[in-house]
C-alpha cells in the first residue's frame, strides 16, 4: 500500500437508474504505480474507471485526486487535472485520420499550446503513428487502433492514465505489444490503472490489484498474494 | 423538352437545391452532433425571413447589412432555444422522444407567436439585384445567380470550419463519439449550443436568399422543414456533405419533374423520391450502409 495516495476512491456507490453497480468501493493508488482492477464480466470493474472519469452516475462516495474531489469535476475538465483515459474498445473518432485523432488528444487549453512538442514525443515513442498518419482510424486493426487510442490519451500530458479493458478483443501477440506500451508509459512516470478479466495476464504488468465481485471489492493485494488466494479461485471458478 | 429548356431547369434546380442543401445541412448538423431531430428547424427559416423583412423593408437597412444581422440574430436564437429546452432534456431519460415532442411544440409555438406578432399577411422583400445574364440561349436573373453564389460561399465556409478549425474538429469529434470527445477535454454542452446556433444561421441564410422569391408568413417554415427532411434522408441522416449533395439532387429532380408535369406535382415528386429512397436505401443515397 502506498504511503501517500495519488488517488483515493472512498465508499463509492454507483447506480444506473435503480440498478446498483458499485457498492462501497474503496481503493488507493500511489504515484507511479500500475494497478489492476480485476473481476469477471459484470463485476463493475469498468464502472470503477468510468466513475473516476465522471462517466458513470455516482450516487455517493468520493474520488480524491491530489486532494480534489473528482466527483464534482465534469469529464471534459479531467485532462486539465492530469487525468486521461483510454475507453473500452478504443473509441477512436472513426471517420477521422490517425493524425487528427492524436491531435485531438491535446484539445484541452491546458496542453493545446504544446501540441507540437507532444506530437513529436508520442510519434517518437510510437513510430507507427507517423507512418499511418493519413489513414482513417476506423479502418485500422484492433491492435493499431488501441495504439492510436493510447497515443491520443498521452497527448494531454497525463499523470494518471485510466485504461478500460486495454486487451479486449485483441490477439495474444498484440496483447503483448500493448502490455509493452503500457510498461513504457509507466516508465515515463505515468500512473496507470487498468482493468482486465484475466488475472494471469494482469499481473505481468501491475504492481497490485483489486478484485471485484458483484460490484464490491472482495480482495486486494500484490500479484503473488492474489494469485494464490482462495478468493480468486472462488470468484472465477465458483469453487 | 428542348435541350436549352432542360439545361435551364437543371440550373434552376441547382439554385433552389443549394437552398435545400443549407436547410438540410442544418438538420444534419443538429442530428449528427446530438441525435436530435429538430422539428422546429423550419421556424429558423421563417423567423430568419421576418428578421430580414423588418430590417430591410420596415427599417430600410441596406441588404448587405440586413442579411448578416438577421443571420446573427437567428444564430443567437438557435443558441437560446437549445439552452432553454434541448439542454435540459438531453440530461434526462427518454430524451430521444422528448426532444422530438419539444421541438414539435416549439414549432407550433413559434408559428403562432409569429402570427400574433406579425399578422397573417404574406410579406416579401424586393430583389437584392435586378437584371439578367444571358449565357448562350439561357437567361438567368442575377438574383438567382446571387442565391447560388451565397450558397457556394456558405458551404465552402462551413467545410472550412468543420475541417480546419478547432471548433470544427470539436463538432466532428463530438458527433462521432461524445464520451471520447469529453475525455479529451471537449465540452459537449458548449458544442451543442454552437451547433444549434450554426444550424439556425444556415436556415436564416436560406431565408434571406429566398425571401425575394417566396413570401414570408408564419407558416413558411413548414414546407421548408419537409424539404429539409427529404434532403437529409437522401443524403444520409447526420451527414453534412450528404445534405449538400442531397439538396442539389432534390432541386434538380424537382425542377425537371415539374417541367415534365406541372408545378402542382413538385411536392409529390419530392416525397415520392423520399419514399423510394427509404424503401431502397434507408441509409440514404450517399450514406454508408450500416454494417
Amino acid at each position: 500500500m502506498p504511503d501517500t495516495a495519488m488517488l483515493q476512491v472512498r465508499d463509492l456507490n454507483v447506480l444506473y437508474g435503480d440498478y446498483q453497480v458499485l457498492w462501497d468501493v474503496s481503493m488507493e493508488v500511489g504515484q507511479g504505480e500500475v494497478v489492476a482492477v480485476l473481476g469477471p464480466n459484470g463485476s463493475g470493474k469498468s464502472t470503477v474507471l468510468k466513475a473516476i472519469m465522471g462517466l458513470a452516475p455516482v450516487k455517493s462516495g468520493a474520488v480524491m485526486f491530489e486532494g480534489k474531489d473528482l466527483t464534482k469535476v465534469p469529464t471534459h475538465e479531467m485532462v486539465g487535472l492530469g487525468i486521461s483515459m483510454v475507453l473500452e474498445r478504443r473509441r477512436l473518432f472513426s471517420q477521422m485520420t490517425v493524425r487528427e485523432n492524436v491531435l485531438l488528444g491535446a484539445y484541452h487549453r491546458s496542453v493545446n499550446k504544446e501540441t507540437k512538442s507532444r506530437l513529436e514525443w508520442v510519434e517518437n515513442m510510437f513510430p507507427i503513428l507517423a507512418e499511418r498518419r493519413d489513414q482513417v482510424a476506423g479502418r485500422m486493426s484492433g491492435g493499431e487502433q488501441q495504439m492510436v487510442a493510447i497515443a491520443r490519451s498521452l497527448m494531454s500530458k497525463p499523470r494518471l492514465l485510466l485504461m478500460d479493458e486495454p486487451y479486449l478483443g485483441l490477439a495474444p501477440r498484440i496483447v503483448k505489444q500493448i502490455a509493452d506500451m503500457i510498461k513504457r508509459v509507466n516508465q515515463e512516470g505515468i500512473t496507470v490503472i487498468f482493468n482486465e478479466q484475466n488475472v494471469q495476464l494482469s499481473f505481468g504488468l501491475s504492481d497490485r490489484g483489486y478484485l471485484l465481485e458483484g460490484g464490491r471489492v472482495v480482495l486486494s493485494g500484490t500479484g503473488d498474494e492474489m494469485i494464490h488466494s482462495d478468493v480468486i479461485r472462488r470468484v472465477y471458478l465458483g469453487a | 423538352m428542348t435541350f436549352a429548356i432542360f439545361l435551364e431547369q437543371v440550373i434552376n434546380g441547382i439554385i433552389i437545391g443549394s437552398m435545400y442543401a443549407l436547410i438540410g445541412s442544418g438538420i444534419a448538423l443538429i442530428y449528427g452532433t446530438m441525435r436530435v431531430l429538430n422539428l422546429a428547424h423550419g421556424e429558423f427559416y421563417m423567423l430568419g425571413g421576418y428578421f430580414i423583412f423588418f430590417l430591410a423593408v420596415t427599417y430600410g437597412v441596406p441588404s448587405w447589412l440586413a442579411i448578416p444581422v438577421a443571420v446573427f440574430a437567428t444564430f443567437i436564437l438557435g443558441v437560446l432555444i437549445q439552452r432553454l429546452t434541448i439542454h435540459y432534456l438531453l440530461e434526462k431519460e427518454g430524451w430521444l422522444f422528448s426532444t422530438i415532442a419539444v421541438t414539435l411544440g416549439l414549432s407550433i409555438f413559434l408559428q403562432n407567436a409569429a402570427l400574433l406578432m406579425f399578422g397573417e399577411q404574406f410579406q416579401s422583400v424586393p430583389y437584392y439585384i435586378d437584371g439578367m445574364v444571358e449565357i448562350g440561349s439561357i437567361r438567368l436573373p442575377l438574383q438567382r445567380l446571387l442565391i447560388f453564389v451565397v450558397a457556394v460561399i456558405t458551404i465552402a465556409a462551413m467545410t472550412f470550419i468543420l475541417k480546419k478549425t478547432r471548433l470544427g474538429w470539436a463538432i466532428r469529434a463530438t458527433s462521432q463519439d461524445r464520451d471520447a470527445a469529453a475525455v479529451v477535454g471537449i465540452p459537449a454542452h458548449r458544442i451543442y449550443l454552437i451547433t444549434f446556433g450554426i444550424a439556425g444561421a444556415l436556415g436564416a441564410i436560406a431565408a434571406a436568399m429566398l425571401a425575394p422569391i417566396y413570401a414570408i408568413n408564419p407558416w413558411s417554415g413548414l414546407p421548408i422543414l419537409l424539404k429539409g427532411f427529404v434532403v437529409v434522408i437522401l443524403g444520409g441522416l447526420g451527414s453534412f456533405p450528404g445534405a449538400i449533395v442531397g439538396g442539389l439532387f432534390l432541386g434538380v429532380v424537382e425542377a425537371i419533374g415539374v417541367q415534365l408535369t406541372s408545378s402542382e406535382w413538385r411536392d409529390v415528386i419530392a416525397f415520392a423520391l423520399m419514399i423510394a429512397v427509404i424503401w431502397w436505401r434507408p441509409w440514404g443515397l450517399f450514406g454508408k450502409k450500416p454494417s
